[in-house]
């Protein structure tokens, strides 16, 4: 029977030296008191990072021109989340990576219609307004293409909005109940009663904010603040944390791909990154198994720099 | 508590440093240069016990 050949990059030589005692609970144990304590040391005189949520109160006090023009966007669907697809809608396949309508595939399982969701529905439940609930019926007696018409004259005006005594003022010259409902959504939003109209719950504890997160994502005033703290896709947002505070360093790789081409033009860059990842990751936990690689420590030699005392002796 | 955390204000904008395409914060930086030095550092430094070692033999 013939001897199987040594294979350096696979097989382990039988270790023919002396043995050393070591304990590795004991250096465990002092590596875990070590870290904890610089844990609650730095968390306890640098703080964390704690931003104030932003909700719709907020936004439409802040700019109540870009509320209105994000609810026309909702209610016209040229808005990300009314033209997202999968799985809000149908009103595009959605994420794809080649050939795999992914998203479509999974299917519409958050289901969002901009205008009922965002506009008519949360415009119903405020009490006591009957003039809204005039313009609330106009609405709903009118029909699809009277309401597109509406819409669409309100789009024409939309990017000369003023804000005139409290009140959204639009120059339109056939846009129907649409400037009333605007408007009322403005006022709403600023009262904070769209706040608690867009949050769902099916329990006791009212814990789903897709809809507000998805209107308010939607909106250029958050766009404005992400950008104005270095935290959007295009300027490695991923790794950035608000104020002065260090981010996520390590997430460096997954936010590189986001900054280079065909990434930084792609409609799915998400689920290419995510791919590109995937496929680095396989390569990184199957590393002892693919020739070449797997040589790397080898013949880098720096495990003799660590163990120098052993080669030496 | 809340007062000790602003000891150290963090919460005014970071300062970026921009590079082409690289843009980051300073303090991301210097945490990388830290984890550089730890890095280094663990290659270089000798064991613990090793005078200890030498005197056994």
């Amino acid at each position: 029977m013939s001897k199987k050949a040594f294979r350096p990059d696979v097989d382990a030589p039988e270790w023919r030296g002396g043995y050393s005692p070591y304990d590795i609970i004991k250096e465990g144990t002092i590596a875990i008191v070590i870290v904890g304590l610089l844990t609650i040391l730095l968390a306890t005189f640098f703080g964390s990072p704690d931003e104030r949520a932003i909700t719709m109160k907020i936004w439409s006090n802040a700019d109540p021109i870009d509320f209105a023009q994000t609810a026309i966007s909702e209610m016209n669907g040229s808005s990300t989340t009314a033209g997202y697809g999968a799985p809000y809608n149908t009103a595009s396949d959605g994420v794809q990576l080649g050939p795999l309508k992914i998203a479509k595939f999974m299917g519409v399982t958050i289901p969002i219609n901009t205008v009922k969701d965002f506009i008519i529905n949360p415009l119903k439940s405020w009490p006591n307004q009957p003039a809204l609930n005039q313009d609330l019926a106009t609405w709903s007696s009118a029909s699809s293409s009277t309401q597109s018409g509406w819409v669409a004259d309100y789009t024409k005006a939309a990017p000369n909005l003023k804000f005139v005594n409290g009140h959204i003022v639009a120059q339109t010259t056939n846009a129907g109940p649409v400037p009333a409902l605007i408007d009322d959504l403005t006022q709403m939003a600023q009262s904070g009663a769209l706040d608690q109209a867009l949050v769902t719950g099916n329990g006791f504890y009212t814990t789903n904010y897709t809809k507000p997160l998805m209107f308010l994502a939607d909106s250029g005033y958050l766009a404005n603040l992400a950008d104005k703290q270095h935290l959007t896709g295009s300027q490695w947002g991923m790794m950035n944390e608000t104020g002065q505070y260090p981010g996520q360093a390590w997430l460096w790789l997954y936010t590189f791909w986001y900054q280079i081409p065909p990434f930084t033009t792609s409609s799915n860059a998400d689920i290419l990154v995510f791919a590109v990842m995937a496929v680095l990751s396989m390569a990184l936990l199957f590393l002892p198994l693919i020739p070449g690689l797997r040589s790397i420590p080898r013949k880098s030699r720096v495990y003799r720099l660590i163990w120098r005392e052993h080669y030496q002796g | 508590m809340g007062w000790i955390g602003s000891i150290i204000p963090l919460d005014n904008l970071g300062h970026y440093l921009h590079w082409h395409f690289i843009l980051i914060s300073v303090s991301n930086l210097i945490v990388i240069g830290l984890m550089i030095v730890t890095f280094v550092a663990a290659l270089l430094l000798p064991f613990p016990g090793r005078s200890r070692r030498k005197e056994n033999q």
